[in-house]
């Protein structure tokens, strides 16, 4: 195996969309590049096709106490890598928001300049740009060069197509979007119908909310007339208490999944409409990405 | 997770041999409960493969004196699994060819420098044992429910309809 001896060159475990087996010709047509987190702001690591100029997320699932038999070796930790196909609007919307402080028309290649992330510049290179961006920005041609602007309001307007476009997804998945959903849905199947396709737009919220700034997913809350946050700030949502509380391991190459705290969603399950509506406030029934991946502790003891 | 790779990671780009996901041989994966602290080689075929056996749930084995309760679980349809390993530096500079050929612009050569490393995908699976300690794990695992990850994230990423 590999570098021989006592430590093997270690082994990664991936799923990977199928065509890209077949997709690239070139010898460098793939490549992993660390570019921005769009929620975070922190560096996550991308897959980058440039045979057929796709962006692909790299998503880790980390359990504790996992380790995997690969042939004849083992390799501790037992991670599971995902490249899954991303929307590189997110991306650029994360660079349009940033240029928009300075409040006024620029080319696209000067919003996606990065000193922390200088690949940043590949996604000038993904095909239909100029259409994606159609979505987000304003923009203005001036000696056939264009120039773009953020607009908030043709944002809002694309985010809210792609809730209620993950809403329809978490519905044919059969995805369960609420810890209550079984009870109410034996005693009282009227409300749980009534009740449901909220819960399936709290969700869609949440998870699209990790691919958008925090402010930006604040406005598209009241956009989407989701229920406020009444106490202000005295209880920051669990992710941003997670996201300090947790030391950054710089070693880590791939992106960090702060998962949701269990306790929390827990306690969802279990509630009295009076605490389902304090719940709704502080939105930890808003399901974030991470909790597809990674669980703190989940010891077993037998 | 310590070797020299992290630091071209960082900085620089890890390119993905193309042809190595075409060339890999299927493997055998097996998820285990359990961590083993290093990773190295180690004689599965000898000692765990021959002990696996059909029981009346699923598949059973034993690691370390302890009972394993397992079952096969699928790779997501329209993806497939892949075993990779960072490439031995030398090899896999001599390995890209000369830079005529590779046909790239100024800026990107650029970027490149050498930071650049390579990974190559060794074998392939479509799927893989997953084990839970004394019970199978189960619908409600925790791999389960990664692995239904693909399918949402094509929906949250797909482009929206024009008005």
């Amino acid at each position: 195996m590999g570098g021989g001896g006592e430590r093997a060159a270690e082994q990664r475990v991936f799923l990977l969309p199928e065509y890209l087996k077949n997709a690239s010709k070139m010898k460098n047509g793939l490549m992993f590049v660390k570019l921005v987190n769009p929620c975070s702001g922190e560096g996550a690591i991308y897959l980058f096709n440039m045979c057929l100029q796709q962006l692909f997320e790299i998503k880790v699932f980390k359990e504790k106490h996992h380790s995997w038999f690969i042939n004849q070796s083992v390799q501790s930790g037992g991670l599971l890598h995902f490249a899954t196909p991303m929307d590189p609007l997110f991306l650029l919307l994360y660079y349009l928001i940033k240029a928009d402080k300075a409040g006024k028309f620029q080319p696209l290649d000067q919003v996606l300049m990065d000193d922390m992330f200088p690949n940043s510049i590949l996604l000038l290179k993904l095909p239909e740009l100029e259409k994606l961006l159609q979505h987000v920005t304003q923009e203005k041609e001036i000696n056939s060069r264009k120039y773009y602007k953020y607009s908030k309001e043709k944002t809002l307007n694309w985010l809210e197509k792609k809730v209620h476009q993950t809403v329809a997804a978490l519905k044919t998945n059969n995805v369960n979007v609420s810890g209550r959903v079984q009870a109410t849905a034996i005693f009282s199947a009227d409300q749980a119908s009534s009740e449901k396709e909220e819960d399936y737009i709290l969700y869609a919220y949440g998870l699209i909310s990790d691919y958008i700034p925090k402010e930006l997913s604040d406005d598209l809350s009241k956009y989407l007339k989701l229920p406020e946050p009444s106490a202000p700030l005295a209880n920051p949502p669990s992710k941003k208490v997670k996201l300090s509380d947790e030391p950054v391991e710089a070693k880590e190459d791939y992106t960090k999944f702060n998962s949701k705290d269990l306790k929390t969603e827990k306690k969802n399950s279990k509630m009295t409409a009076a605490q389902k509506a304090l719940a709704k406030v502080d939105k930890s029934g808003m399901k974030s990405i991470d909790s597809f991946f990674g669980a703190k502790n989940k010891k077993k003891k037998s | 997770m310590e070797s020299g790779g992290h630091d071209a990671e960082a900085r620089g780009r890890v390119h993905l041999r193309a042809d190595s996901l075409r060339d890999a041989a299927p493997a055998a994966l097996h998820l285990l409960p359990c961590e083993v602290p290093t990773s190295r080689p180690a004689p599965v075929a000898r000692f765990f493969t021959p002990a696996i056996r059909p029981g009346p749930d699923g598949l059973q084995a034993s690691f370390r004196g302890r009972g394993l309760r397992g079952e096969e679980v699928a790779v997501p349809p329209g993806f497939v699994g892949y075993v990779m390993e960072m490439e031995d530096k030398g090899a896999a500079l001599g390995a890209r060819g000369s830079p005529q050929d590779s046909g790239k612009e100024p800026a990107e050569e650029e970027l490149e420098r050498n930071f650049d490393r390579v990974l190559g995908a060794t074998a392939c699976f479509s799927s893989f044992t997953l084990w839970g300690l004394e019970t199978v794990p189960g619908p409600d695992a925790k791999v389960r429910g990664a692995l239904s990850w693909p399918s949402l994230a094509a929906a949250i990423h797909a482009p929206v309809s024009d008005d």
